[in-house]
């Protein structure tokens, strides 16, 4: 099964549960309305310590050290700046941090690599891997980094960098918060009404797309995945469905996270903005994963030199940063595979094929939406062999009828689910509800519609999560 | 900002279901036992530090958290109804409504469960019967899909294939077919069973074929089965020309919810749920032997009638090993059935012609243990089993 690897059993606290909405979130919010404002980070920090600690108690002390690293570090960076020595303290946090990701996640794969490489057989450590480690990796290292830049303070208070890093919105699955963003949010936020039913509103939203549409759109895949009457058209209804699927599920959960942040008063930065309405794939890139995107931007491929340098150099940096773009999704060659293949096509688009994208806006988004598909085939799949199966099938290479009778059932059974997901992946209803606002009626209509629908979704999602239906989360493992 | 009272209400009525919901959650009396899911309600975990440790804690409160959930069977409801009338799922958990009747996806076809029922009955056949004078029959009864899923456009299984590749498994059986004899409208609509009074014509399917009274049947064919609808109808006594005796039709006063109503969490209809009796069934004499002793049970156990599941009135549900002995039978010739639930209901018709008939059900008890109550000599040995439990056949011993 292609997603056993990512799939390992592991129960911690999803947002889109019922132990999540209406245990915890009720306490937390009670906790820190009442707490009086110097100790509200202190509400966040414990509050975030039991959220990851309700899956994983054990890794909670890895998260605590690498926070205390990073705090010790920045402070050092900091102090040191003057004598030079900040590059060594910096080198250090980078080794530290990289370190610990690279032990978890990636020892394994390496070890397999160098086995099949030299014909040893080093056993593998099978280390599990710590819940949410390569977002708050990122985080703590924007932070370190931002502070050898000069472009931020080190932190000074072990509690307001921990609350950066562990509050429980962002800590499982991003955004990746930028510590020079959120620091002025740490000791002085806006608390509103109008916040507050913003955040409600943005989590309730950012709940029916993951309950509503990923997870129905998943349960198809795993349909598929277990399926023994395949054909090209099911391979094909398969890989649509994963590529809406993976982005109502990540895109959901990110919703939730900043409509959770909006309720405790921050203001994350936007995750996606409607990646599949893009034209070409440098554009997907910007609307999709932003915070991932950003970051590598800026911590990676500019540091390296970005595009002011020699064609060489610059194809160099372009599959440095994708090839690092994939192997952080996974430790496995087909996330690695994809990265680079999204590399390729940027290196292709700014060769030429930007500009001819540009005179056919349907060509354009074929053209995205048919890489976009066929690069989520290859992140979903096991291994390479798989992959190659997949892709193959795709095109009629191995051997499947055109249709099968699972894939006309299935069609039928999930196509009102399927339209909803496609036009809600564009600014469709937005554009609606905007439209409606700009007129006299319908903003009314809109007034008293929304919190109707508001209680309406909410009552539907947990009727979803009371009925134990399937609730994978793709992306708390990356 | 400008404060819109559209936020206040948003918040008011968000804060209110979210607050009551957790109070709730945390006051109430957990519940033991779910009547329409027909299962043991998760309670709360016990906590220690390894369970703790290890995550199982969170795991089993999890669990319970959503088997405690303050009205949880209207939510399952409201879930079922989302997905069939909003998002017009074909099937909800696998539930589909077909014709008034709710049914489970039963697909696809598994050849290895088949196999392995296959293997059973030989080696049932091996062991018991290869040198006895038993006489050998074999019966499939079709589940509620094969007359609602292909033609409604749901994912069916080859039923051809299956039941001739059981046939072909098993030569040394004599196949009675009973397709003929049934319809949809001879099964509940919220259950996976069949109706008992809609099978006097498979009860006389069977007795013809397997004849215990030596009797030569003559012109009877498939309409019997209209005759018997309507005299259930009329709440009158069908004569069965096989079957010699009259049956009174008795009607359940409770309304019966089957398996696939808690399933399907759909607010279905309920069934009504028919039971056929007869002066010479007051007379059966029923024994249970499951627990390795013999107890004397009713022949419909009013008790589970008015319990968590209705149907399993006919011979008191599952039971490993049963006989059900008529003393006023025609005859000395006595019948062990080897079966699933379905037979329950029919056992009874069946034992008009028979002195003695003898259930066994391997689901309950190891086919290596059966020579410890039954001895095979000249019996009519018959093999009755559903196409459901066919093409799930691991709970077969």
């Amino acid at each position: 099964m292609s997603c056993q690897f990512r799939r390992i059993e592991v129960i911690f606290l999803l947002f889109s549960s019922i132990p999540f909405l209406y245990y915890f979130l009720p306490v937390v919010l009670l906790l820190y309305y009442l707490a009086p404002y110097k100790l509200k980070n202190t509400v966040i920090l414990i509050s975030s310590l039991a959220f990851y600690a309700f899956g994983e108690p054990r890794f909670v002390l890895i998260m605590i050290l690498n926070i205390l690293l990073g705090y010790i570090f920045g402070i050092l960076i900091e102090a040191f700046h003057q004598r030079k020595w900040d590059k060594l303290f910096l080198g250090l946090s980078l080794c530290t941090s990289l370190g610990m990701l690279g032990y978890f996640k990636y020892a394994d794969f390496f070890i397999l690599n160098f086995n099949r490489l030299t014909g040893l057989g080093i056993p593998l450590l099978r280390i599990a891997l710590p819940v949410g480690i390569s977002f708050y990796t990122f985080q703590l290292l924007s932070y370190t980094i931002d502070v050898y830049r000069g472009r931020v303070k080190a932190q000074k208070n072990f509690i307001l960098l921990a609350t950066y890093i562990a509050s429980f919105p962002q800590l499982i699955a991003g955004p990746i918060v930028r510590y020079a963003d959120i620091e002025p949010q740490l000791t002085k936020r806006v608390y509103s009404i109008d916040k507050l039913a913003l955040g409600i509103r943005r989590f309730v939203l950012g709940l029916s797309k993951k309950v509503l549409l990923a997870n129905s759109l998943g349960e198809l895949c795993e349909i598929f995945k277990a399926s023994k009457d395949l054909s090209i058209l099911f391979f094909w209804l398969y890989a649509v469905s994963f590529t809406l699927h993976i982005y109502f599920d990540f895109s959901g959960y990110s919703d939730m996270a900043i409509g959770l942040g909006k309720m405790l008063g921050f203001d994350f930065p936007e995750n996606f903005n409607y990646p599949y309405i893009s034209s070409s794939i440098t554009q997907f890139w910007r609307r999709w994963h932003i915070s991932l995107g950003s970051w590598f931007r800026d911590y990676l491929y500019i540091p390296l030199g970005g595009n002011r340098v020699s064609s060489s150099k610059w194809l160099f940096n372009i599959f440095l940063v994708w090839f690092a773009t994939g192997l952080w999704h996974g430790a496995s060659w087909n996330f690695i595979l994809w990265g680079l293949l999204y590399g390729l096509l940027l290196v292709i688009e700014k060769q030429g094929l930007y500009r001819l994208l540009e005179r056919s806006k349907i060509g354009s988004h074929i053209y995205v939406m048919l890489f976009v598909t066929l690069g989520f085939v290859l992140f979903n799949a096991a291994d390479l062999k798989e992959a190659a199966t997949d892709l193959g099938a795709m095109f009629g290479l191995k051997g499947y009828p055109l249709f099968s009778a699972e894939f006309w059932y299935y069609l039928r059974s999930y196509s009102v689910t399927l339209i909803i997901s496609a036009l809600a992946a564009t600014p469709l209803f937005s554009k609606l509800v905007a439209s409606l606002n700009n007129r006299k009626y319908g903003a009314l209509l809109t007034k008293i519609a929304e919190p109707v629908l508001l209680v309406a979704l909410l009552l539907v999602n947990t009727a979803y999560l009371v009925d134990g239906s399937f609730n994978p989360f793709l992306y708390f493992r990356f | 900002m400008k404060l819109h009272p559209k936020n206040r209400i948003i918040l008011f009525i968000m804060a209110l279901l979210l607050f009551v919901t957790f109070l709730t959650c945390l006051f109430r009396q957990p519940d033991a036992y779910s009547m329409t899911e027909r299962r043991k309600l998760a309670q709360f975990p016990k906590f220690s530090v390894n369970s703790f440790l290890s995550g199982e804690f969170m795991k089993e409160f999890e669990t319970y958290t959503l088997d405690q959930f303050p009205l949880r069977d209207s939510f399952r409801t409201l879930k079922a109804m989302t997905s069939f009338y909003i998002f017009h799922q074909a099937d909800c958990n696998g539930i589909y409504l077909a014709k008034g009747y709710a049914s489970q996806l039963e697909y696809p076809l598994n050849e290895e469960m088949l196999l392995n029922a296959s293997d059973k009955f030989s080696d049932i056949y091996e062991t018991y019967l290869k040198d006895t004078d038993a006489k050998l029959y074999f019966s499939i009864v079709p589940d509620k899909n094969y007359f609602l899923a292909a033609p409604n456009g749901y994912l069916s299984m080859d039923y051809d294939y299956l039941i001739s590749t059981m046939r072909d498994a098993v030569p040394y059986m004599e196949y009675i077919d009973l397709l003929p004899y049934l319809s949809i409208e001879d099964y509940y609509k919220t259950d996976t069973h069949w109706r008992q009074e809609c099978i006097l014509d498979v009860a006389e399917a069977l007795l013809l074929a397997m004849n215990p009274m030596n009797q030569s049947i003559s012109n009877m064919d498939n309409s019997n089965d209209s005759n018997v609808t309507n005299s259930i109808v009329n709440a009158q006594s069908p004569v069965s020309p096989v079957i010699s005796q009259e049956y009174t039709v008795n009607t359940l006063a409770t309304p019966f919810y089957g398996v696939y109503y808690g399933h399907s969490a759909l607010p279905l209809s309920a069934d009504t749920l028919y039971y056929l009796t007869s002066d010479a069934m007051s007379q059966y004499i029923v024994t249970s032997y499951s627990s390795g002793k013999p107890i004397r049970k009713p022949l419909y156990d009013m008790e589970k009638a008015y319990g968590k599941d209705a149907y399993e009135m006919f011979l008191s549900g599952s039971e490993a090993l049963l006989t059900i002995e008529n003393p006023n039978a025609a005859t000395t010739k006595e019948l062990v059935v080897f079966r699933d639930s379905f037979a329950s209901s029919l056992a009874p018709l069946l034992a008009s012609d028979y002195a003695k008939i003898t259930l066994i059900d391997i689901r309950y008890m190891q086919s290596s243990a059966i020579n410890q109550f039954v001895s095979f000599k000249d019996q009519d040995v018959l093999f009755l089993y559903s196409t459901l439990l066919l093409n799930n056949s691991t709970s077969l011993r």
